[in-house]
């Protein structure tokens, strides 16, 4: 059984398709057969952090409106086996998504024995969201320290638990995780971000990891590579640690605690 | 020749459900109704907003004197309420109402038990008619958090939420409102006008407190006494008019 992962948070900008490209790499590094789809149709960027633009022929609306078949469309990752990308139409809109097509889609890759298959959803609470959340078993909530930020997330985990399949079927709720992503403890410690415990005090659902604030991240997408790809950095490791907690396995939050400043900075400052 | 424009994308026809009121009738004679209606309602102008009606002939189906459909929709629609459609009926009766363009509805599902109370105004105000059915309607309990933009609204009773309001939601009652649980977003009591309605919570963080339409923001902060406490939000009245009352609870 294929198991449907939302990567959601209403808000734009704040790491959804870092995380969607991470998170699809991460679980297929553990040798999990993954696809990511795009649901950014109009404003496709996974195909770029996933570094295949260029081998993108058919799309995503290709395949819901029957233009093209799967194998023609999914595009295999050329870092790991078993990870496919499904990337989005550049040049249609979102009502170019429509829920049947989006069921059989996903289907289709359910068949196609997938173990995860990873919806990167657009930021905002229109079409393209609701589609991306529609059909998921579970969801990350992806929140920067910030309150604008935790307020869209609070509207989407409404969202989640009202307008998807599983809450109009009655059955079991999504499982939802928060993620909080571009932590910087320091700046927590001065005041200027909220920290994990103001963010879990007002979303209360389980923390299930925190990416550091890194220039990694923006390494990692201009060179068009997943950023849990970029060995040795804080970005990388706290991402496995992500896939780890979400397998089941238990991992101590790092990452988190205000770093002290050496003596010669305090000396001559930054 | 101009293209003819795709008909997906000016429309949509999606099923909806929406919540309506039903008036159940328990006799056919639409004086004694209009006599019994003028007893309960009286001249309660503006209780009813406009709002959406489906009439319950079931009850009448067997009785053998007409009805005066159309006396009967002048007294409704004259109280501000819009009657939309049927429900059972005698053959002449379900007739009369198709020509007076109501849909039917023998489809329709009871689903709330509760009964929209006599008047607006408090039980206190009218104490020679006690209605019954105001004492049994019972509050409208909500267990799920309230996240932002979630809305509830507890028609013509109370409220009860057990977990937490968050900034961005909203919670509105004819009645009281309980939260046993942050109140971070909108809380409206007495949304009709009852000035008696009054607002508990185990903590109080609210960005609106309204009661009867008397509202404060979160702009002013909230006195160091309540803010993040129990407490309790009433109406008091006083020669400058009205204020809100924000008292701790232990």
């Amino acid at each position: 059984m294929s198991k449907i992962v939302v990567v959601t948070s209403g808000k734009g900008g704040v790491g959804k398709t870092t995380t969607s490209a991470s998170f699809a790499a991460g679980l297929a590094l553990k040798g999990l057969k993954t696809v990511v789809i795009d649901f950014d149709v109009g404003l496709r960027n996974l195909d770029l952090i996933m570094g295949c633009e260029r081998r993108v022929v058919y799309d995503f609306i290709n395949v819901i409106h029957q233009e093209a078949n799967l194998n023609q469309a999914l595009i295999k990752d050329k870092q790991c086996d078993n990870l496919y990308v499904l990337a989005a139409s550049q040049t249609r809109d979102k009502d170019a998504l429509s829920q049947e097509g989006v069921a059989r889609v996903l289907n289709d890759l359910a068949g196609m024995g997938f173990d995860y298959i990873v919806c990167d959803s657009p930021a905002g609470i229109e079409t393209g969201a609701l589609m991306a959340m529609h059909y998921a078993d579970e969801a990350l909530v992806v929140t920067n320290p910030e309150v604008s930020s935790v307020r869209d997330s609070d509207r989407i985990l409404g969202m989640l638990s009202s307008k998807t399949q599983r809450a109009i079927d009655g059955r079991e709720p999504i499982k939802e995780h928060l993620l909080i992503t571009r932590y910087n403890p320091n700046r927590v410690q001065e005041g200027q971000m909220l920290s994990l415990q103001d963010i879990q005090d007002i979303l209360r659902i389980p923390l299930i990891g925190v990416i550091p604030e890194s220039e990694t991240v923006l390494q990692a997408s201009n060179q068009g590579l997943p950023a849990v790809h970029m060995q040795g950095s804080a970005v990388s490791e706290a991402y496995k640690d992500v896939i780890e907690r979400f397998l089941g396995h238990e991992r101590p939050l790092r990452f988190v605690d205000a770093q002290k400043p050496s003596l010669l900075k305090r000396l001559f400052g930054r | 020749m101009p293209a003819a424009s795709d008909p997906s994308t000016s429309f949509e026809l999606k099923s909806t459900q929406w919540p309506l009121l039903a008036l159940a009738l328990r006799s056919a004679d639409t004086q004694q109704l209009a006599h019994d209606w003028q007893q309960r309602y009286g001249d309660a102008e503006g209780f009813f907003e406009q709002d959406a009606l489906v009439l319950d002939f079931s009850a009448i189906e067997t009785v053998d004197q007409a009805c005066d459909l159309p006396a009967l929709l002048k007294l409704l629609r004259n109280a501000n309420l819009q009657p939309l459609a049927y429900r059972g009926g005698s053959n002449a009766l379900r007739l009369q109402a198709a020509a007076a363009g109501l849909a039917r509805a023998d489809d329709a599902i009871d689903t709330v038990q509760n009964r929209v109370p006599s008047k607006a105004q408090p039980p206190a105000a009218s104490p020679v008619s006690a209605p019954a059915d105001l004492s049994h309607a019972g509050a409208l309990l909500i267990d799920r958090p309230l996240r932002s933009g979630q809305q509830v609204y507890a028609r013509g009773r109370d409220l009860i939420v057990t977990a937490m309001v968050n900034p961005g939601a909203e919670v509105v009652a004819d009645g009281h409102i309980h939260v046993y649980a942050p109140l971070r977003g909108k809380a409206i009591a007495g949304a009709r006008g009852d000035e008696n309605a009054r607002i508990f919570t185990s903590c109080l963080e609210a960005e609106l407190l309204s009661i009867a339409g008397t509202y404060r923001t979160s702009e002013v902060p909230l006195p160091q006494p309540v803010q993040g406490k129990p407490a309790m939000v009433r109406l008091q009245r006083n020669g400058q008019g009205e204020r809100l009352l924000i008292e701790p609870i232990a």
